[in-house]
């Protein structure tokens, strides 16, 4: 131990000394000789292979004398191997700058050879190859993993005592109760966007009134489900991407297996099933909040009172429009939690995947509730509702 | 080695009377803690014993309750970024380095903000380092998820040494690492004290390391803290410290380290 002290001895002092001021540098000498003296370091670097660039051309000094530097770093020592390999003898040096020498000496020094970058041309190809290689393998996990959670569901109806009610029971709380607030607000600012804007249309034509039919009807047959599902899309399908991926993350999700338990069950089921009761009372209470939205806007555009309101919301919505909105919200609440818990499972290992995973999740969610309502929209068209 | 002590005159970083509170336990009661240039210090201490949060102090990530740091004479807090990125480099317990950045881009990042060196420069030295802390050439072009634990130190270490820092902080260098990996971590922090001339720091519960590689050993035990040789600290009455250092693995460290130092 006493021997590796001496040996570095008091090496640190000496760039203390040099930070008092600007780091300086000079090439004394001509000709066969010259020498350096001061710090060769990071900050002097280029002076340095400035004033001795030709040395390196000419090729008329071979000796540097070093005995006057008094700092040198890796990038110096870098620099004076760099010269030694080119036949310039270095004398003179200083024993602990000689340590450092031997130990960059000792290194190859050289840059990796880079990948040759790919035309970008073969980049697009190979992009739009990945990309319909991932629709395609993205579509069969999800078709595989509906054809889990129905067997786990089949499993869960044969042998009730396997549900678990206090789960559930929190996962709507979580998911339906304390999204009230939001999905409440965000169904009145709607019902007021549209009916500002059908009023001012609807007005050249004379029938403000029907203001009051627009409103009702879209909001009760598509903008209050609509809604409701991309709002948890964003807020309930994300939690369940993060909350099962960091799980995952943290082989919680293989302790799970190790136990002999089904993370399907005990992770996916409950969350499922909590969103698939929740999303179709979020989008009762969300149609609510239209109308009452509704209620504000035809006050205060066309002066409507509430009775009035009522009146005309009764005439213009029949109990079949309701049942179209609703009728959607478990479907949508299926595919949210499908593509929410299998992102969250999908999740490998690093901190950066589930942040990935869960946009991917919410992306997805988002995408496949409007092509739904799109093919639901169809679908209702032909039936004639 | 007191005398090589002796002859120091200004320790590069000095903490006095550090205290750190949780709540109402003290962590640190009032720490005084000298380290000297070109010297490899270790801190040791129990699990939850404040030897992060004290690592943390010393290099100004967290302000301490009371007390103060000096690195090289100045406050920690008043150090400005580019002269304490020249003056110290850390390496943090999982390595922190940055998943988006290839290896080589983590040890170019520190040059790249700090110095105005070309490019095809900057890679060279990112070159030199990496392969001073001993990972083949070619990992500079992973990322790290591609490395293993023990490769991820390594690269962490050449990032930390990117702008050749005169302390090195490590934390807890060698835990998750296997034997063989871990001894190679050590003879690294031997090499490049006795090379580049570095002084370094290290937080680590590890006893081979503290054994083989630290000239001193500073002790956490119930927020005071004790520096000095392994050997003098081994004949301390403290009881946690007496069983730290003659437990069944100090044992086996202590072999390690007669037969690397040809006996003590």
């Amino acid at each position: 131990m006493a021997r590796r002290f001496v040996a570095h001895g008091e090496w640190n002092l000496m760039p203390g000394s040099m930070k008092s001021s600007e780091p300086t540098l000079a090439v004394a000498g001509e000709g066969e000789r010259l020498s350096l003296e001061g710090v060769l370091t990071l900050p002097t670097l280029e002076r340095a292979k400035a004033a001795l660039e030709h040395v390196r051309k000419q090729r008329t000094s071979r000796v540097l004398n070093l005995s006057k530097l008094s700092a040198l770093d890796t990038p110096g020592a870098m620099f004076l191997c760099d010269l030694r390999d080119k036949h310039v003898e270095l004398v003179g040096l200083q024993p602990e700058h000689k340590a450092l020498l031997e130990l960059i000496g000792g290194l190859q020094r050289k840059v990796p050879p880079k990948s040759p970058a790919v035309a970008r041309w073969r980049q697009l190809v190979i992009q739009l190859g990945k990309g319909a290689d991932n629709v395609w393998r993205d579509s069969i996990d999800i078709i595989t993993f509906v054809g889990r959670i129905t067997s786990a569901f089949g499993y869960a109806l044969t042998h009730p005592a396997s549900l678990r009610p206090a789960s559930i029971s929190r996962q709507i709380a979580e998911t339906g109760i304390n999204a009230l607030p939001i999905v409440g607000l965000m169904a009145v600012m709607i019902s007021i966007v549209i009916g500002y804007q059908s009023a001012a249309q609807l007005r050249r034509l004379g029938g403000e009134e029907f203001m009051i039919n627009l409103v009702a009807v879209s909001v009760i047959r598509e903008m209050g489900v609509l809604i409701t599902a991309i709002m948890l899309a964003g807020r309930s399908g994300s939690a369940f991407t993060a909350e099962i991926g960091v799980m995952k993350a943290r082989e919680e999700v293989d302790a799970l297996h190790a136990m002999g338990l089904r993370p399907i069950e005990l992770l996916v089921l409950p969350r499922m099933i909590g969103l698939v009761i929740a999303l179709p009372l979020l989008t009762f209470f969300a149609d609510m909040m239209g109308l009452l939205g509704g209620a504000m806007i035809s006050h205060s555009l066309l002066d409507v009172s509430l009775p009035q309101y009522l009146e005309r919301v009764r005439s213009s919505v029949e109990l079949k429009d309701l049942f179209v909105g609703l009728i959607k919200a478990p479907v949508f609440a299926f595919f949210i939690a499908t593509v929410g818990c299998m992102h969250g499972l999908r999740v490998s290992g690093s901190a950066e995947s589930v942040g990935r995973e869960t946009t991917h999740a919410v992306v997805k969610a988002i995408f496949l509730v409007i092509v739904f309502d799109a093919l639901f929209s169809v679908l209702f068209e032909k039936l004639g509702l | 080695m007191s005398a090589a002590r002796a002859r120091r005159t200004e320790p590069i970083l000095s903490a006095r009377g550090i205290v750190n509170r949780f709540g109402k336990q003290r962590l640190h009661d009032k720490i005084d803690l000298d380290v000297h240039a070109g010297e490899i210090l270790g801190i040791a201490g129990g699990s939850g014993s404040g030897k992060s949060i004290l690592l943390k102090t010393l290099i100004g990530l967290h302000h301490p309750d009371g007390g103060k740091v000096l690195i090289d004479g100045k406050p920690v807090e008043s150090i400005d970024a580019r002269e304490k990125a020249a003056l110290i480099g850390v390496l943090f317990q999982q390595g922190a380095l940055f998943s988006s950045l290839t290896v080589a881009q983590n040890v170019m990042l520190p040059m790249r903000e700090y110095t105005d060196l070309p490019l095809s420069e900057q890679e060279k030295i990112a070159a030199v380092k990496i392969e001073l802390t001993g990972l083949p050439a070619d990992s500079a072009m992973k990322f790290p998820a591609q490395l293993s634990g023990g490769m991820v130190k390594r690269a962490a270490l050449a990032r930390a040494l990117a702008l050749d820092p005169r302390i090195l902080f490590l934390d807890e260098p060698t835990s998750d690492l296997d034997p063989l990996n871990a001894s190679g971590i050590d003879e690294l922090i031997v090499q490049l004290n006795r090379g580049l001339g570095i002084t370094v720091v290290i937080v680590t519960h590890d006893l081979t390391t503290l054994l083989t590689v630290c000239d001193c050993v500073a002790v956490l035990v119930d927020g005071k803290v004790t520096v000095d040789t392994v050997d003098k600290l081994a004949r301390s009455h403290d009881p946690w410290i007496h069983d730290f250092l003659h437990g069944t693995r100090a044992q086996g460290a202590m072999n390690v380290r007669k037969s690397s130092h040809g006996i003590g």
